[in-house]
């Protein structure tokens, strides 16, 4: 997800005016940030305590070779936990709220988020047999499609947020909110979420380029960025349900053109995001959608090149126990926070990869990076709080400062529930089979 | 043949142990460099390899004197016949000096300029790494012949930490090789593997580490004299272009691991009652 401030402001600009419109926006932002706690004062006390934590934390913390190596917290429990925040972040209408800000509170409800959130809800069921969590993921499907757009298109930025002329259709939005649908369809077999999802995946189709990418007007800063790759995943997801094969042309050619950008040191180009540093969650963004679809496509070169490049980020964790919040190209440098979100993805993409060609390294550093990610969430405080991810550690780092935010519970929900299955399946009978993928 | 050994502490049985095999295969060392044992950074990663109980326990072995009539108290029991001595077992890497006369010096980091000066002043035609830091080229070049290591685990197949574990995972089978370091994580040039075989009698896999780390003591002299006699040579690694680092186990595989050495124990244990 995209500030979604920032996404407002970014469109239908460029260059110098884009970056003034960047700069007016974040000052507005931080403004109404910095009074919220004026207009809630009881957010103080969960403010000075969460300032306090993170700062002992950090000036406390020590990382070696045998970090995370043992289980602190349980995953089953934090999973709840995780559920609960979520389920208390869902608003009346259905939809589910971008983030709980330690300084405003809950913001409005956020269509991207409740779209792709509504798979994880799913799973919580099946995993742990959650009736609350296929009732939110129903009212959040109900809702989306109360949202979509005459051309089968969803709305980019909050809702009811302050576009001039109205809400406007957003590419990525779109693609990530058909993510819940086609699982909702698989879920439910109702007709008209299908019908809703085809629709939103022939309005991708219209507006994809030749090149396979998306850019244009209903694109973040109007440009083509590689990490729309989990556009690519939701429409191959959709041609399964579908059976068209036009909407496994389009996830085919967005992936060719998302693998021309991977360099041989593993970085990706084209991420492509003028004004922001490459936070780590939309490298991971890259990687899974391009993985992702690259395995419902069996394309073993998708599958191959995210591999090369998660193996660079594995190698990091490994030595440093520490993966930057925000790389310059070819992973060299890097902001020194932790963007927990990017953490989850990895885990995600680590095990999908184990999962893939059993390369047990993969598991062991999915393990480890859980548990680290399990010691960063409140395991108690009010509603918005406990159980949630906040967006970067320390709490006042520069990705979503003093925010839990949803996508990142949703990202964490989805490691630890990958790492559940995974965990049943690995029978010791089957490490006869596993090997070494090198 | 001029012998420095390294090692992760004064108190590391395994430093004592080597200094004391050969010593007794007749290369008594020059000199035995170890890293302080106050050092906050040794004293963290053992919190966190052992936890708090195993960090007060070995401790408690090293510094509080035993009781006369008490067994010796070794965290491995398999270097007890290179660690006896008259009054009982060498406790520390001082008392094994002192028995066969050879300097101990410790530093913060094996790869201080003053560690370095430090074992420059030796002039070792070889150096035996049982322990400490991550070595760098300035470190590397100071002996004739280079630094010795003893890996718990197959080298190319299974480079890195919890060698035995991720072999036992990987089916690759439990040996030790004993190779030159280079500035990469175990891919300096082969000079020998061993086969263990003793993993039929390993009751787990920490007895197992254990044994293993006191084949690698023993077989290492065996090593030293053929670089003497000038009968063994080094081999570069295949594979250098694969990764093959593995990364310390979480306890969960570790678990798993644990398994699959029962399982593969079974079989061997009941072919040797067999004959």
């Amino acid at each position: 997800m995209v500030d979604s401030a920032s996404d407002r402001s970014g469109r239908n600009g460029s260059g110098y005016a884009t970056t003034v419109r960047l700069s007016r926006a974040r000052f507005s932002v931080a403004m109404t940030e910095v009074t919220g706690l004026l207009r809630g004062p009881q957010r103080i006390v969960p403010l000075i305590e969460k300032l306090a934590s993170d700062k002992l934390r950090v000036a406390f913390e020590q990382r070696h070779l045998y970090s995370y190596t043992t289980t602190k917290r349980d995953s089953g429990e934090t999973l709840n936990s995780l559920l609960r925040w979520i389920l208390d972040a869902q608003r009346a209408g259905g939809g589910v709220a971008a983030y709980y800000s330690l300084l405003t509170g809950y913001s409005a409800s956020y269509p991207e988020v409740t779209g792709y959130i509504v798979p994880t809800l799913y799973q919580c069921f099946h995993t742990n047999g959650n009736l609350q969590a296929v009732g939110a993921a129903e009212r959040a499907t109900r809702w989306l499609l109360s949202l979509q757009m005459p051309t089968g298109a969803f709305p980019g930025g909050l809702h009811g947020g302050s576009q001039k002329d109205g809400p406007l259709p957003s590419v990525f939005n779109t693609g990530q909110i058909l993510q819940g649908l086609v699982r909702a369809h698989t879920e439910t077999t109702r007709p008209e979420i299908l019908k809703a999802a085809v629709a939103a995946g022939d309005w991708l189709i219209g507006m994809q380029q030749s090149d396979g990418s998306w850019s244009g007007s209903s694109t973040y800063q109007n440009a083509a960025h590689t990490y729309y790759s989990m556009v690519s995943w939701a429409l191959a997801e959709l041609s399964e349900r579908s059976g068209d094969p036009r909407h496994v042309l389009a996830a085919e050619k967005n992936l060719d053109w998302v693998l021309a950008h991977f360099r041989p040191s593993g970085w990706i180009d084209g991420i492509n995001l003028r004004g922001h540093p490459i936070y780590l969650h939309f490298v991971a963004y890259v990687l899974q959608g391009a993985l992702e679809c690259g395995i419902l496509l069996r394309r073993n070169d998708a599958v191959d090149a995210v591999a090369k490049s998660a193996w660079v980020l594995l190698r990091k964790f490994e030595t440093s126990k520490y993966l930057c919040g925000a790389y310059e190209p070819d992973f060299k440098g890097g902001q020194r926070f932790t963007c927990l979100t990017g953490n989850a993805q990895m885990s995600c993409v680590w095990l999908r990869l184990f999962e893939v060609n059993g390369d047990l390294r993969y598991l062991n550093a999915a393990l480890k990076m859980n548990e680290m990610l399990k010691q960063l969430i409140p395991a108690r405080g009010r509603h918005g709080i406990a159980g949630g991810v906040s967006g970067s550690y320390p709490v006042w780092g520069p990705y979503q400062p003093f925010r839990y935010i949803s996508w990142g519970c949703k990202f964490f929900a989805d490691a630890l529930l990958l790492e559940q299955r995974l965990k049943q399946s690995v029978k010791v009978s089957a490490f006869e089979e596993l090997r070494c993928a090198s | 043949m001029r012998i420095v050994i390294l090692g992760s502490s004064v108190y590391s049985e395994t430093t004592c142990a080597m200094a004391v095999r050969m010593a007794e295969s007749g290369h008594i060392p020059i000199g035995a460099l170890a890293l302080s044992s106050t050092d906050r950074a040794t004293l963290r990663r053992k919190l966190a390899q052992w936890g708090v109980p195993g960090v007060v326990n070995y401790a408690r072995t090293k510094l509080v004197p035993r009781r006369f009539d008490e067994r010796p108290r070794l965290n491995n029991p398999y270097l007890e016949s290179l660690l006896k001595n008259r009054d009982g077992v060498f406790r520390d890497l001082r008392e094994v000096a002192a028995v066969y006369r050879f300097s101990v010096a410790t530093c913060r980091d094996q790869n201080f300029p003053s560690s370095i000066a430090q074992l420059r002043a030796w002039s070792p035609d070889l150096i035996i790494f049982t322990g400490g830091n991550i070595l760098r080229k300035q470190l590397l070049q100071v002996p004739r012949l280079g630094v010795l290591n003893v890996h718990l685990g197959f080298l190319p197949e299974i480079r890195g930490m919890s060698s035995p574990e991720w072999s036992l995972l990987n089916h690759v089978p439990v040996g030790i090789t004993i190779h030159y370091m280079d500035e990469g994580i175990d891919t300096g040039p082969i000079l020998q593997r061993y086969d263990f075989p003793d993993l039929a009698e390993c009751e787990s896999l920490s007895d197992l580490r254990n044994r293993l780390i006191a084949f690698g003591v023993n077989k290492i002299a065996e090593v030293v004299n053929g670089l003497d006699q000038n009968k063994i040579s080094a081999t570069a690694q295949r594979d250098l272009d694969k990764d093959n680092q593995f990364f310390v186990m979480h306890e969960w595989l570790q678990a798993r691991a644990a398994e699959c050495f029962t399982n593969r124990r079974k079989p061997i244990a009941a072919e040797t009652m067999n004959g």
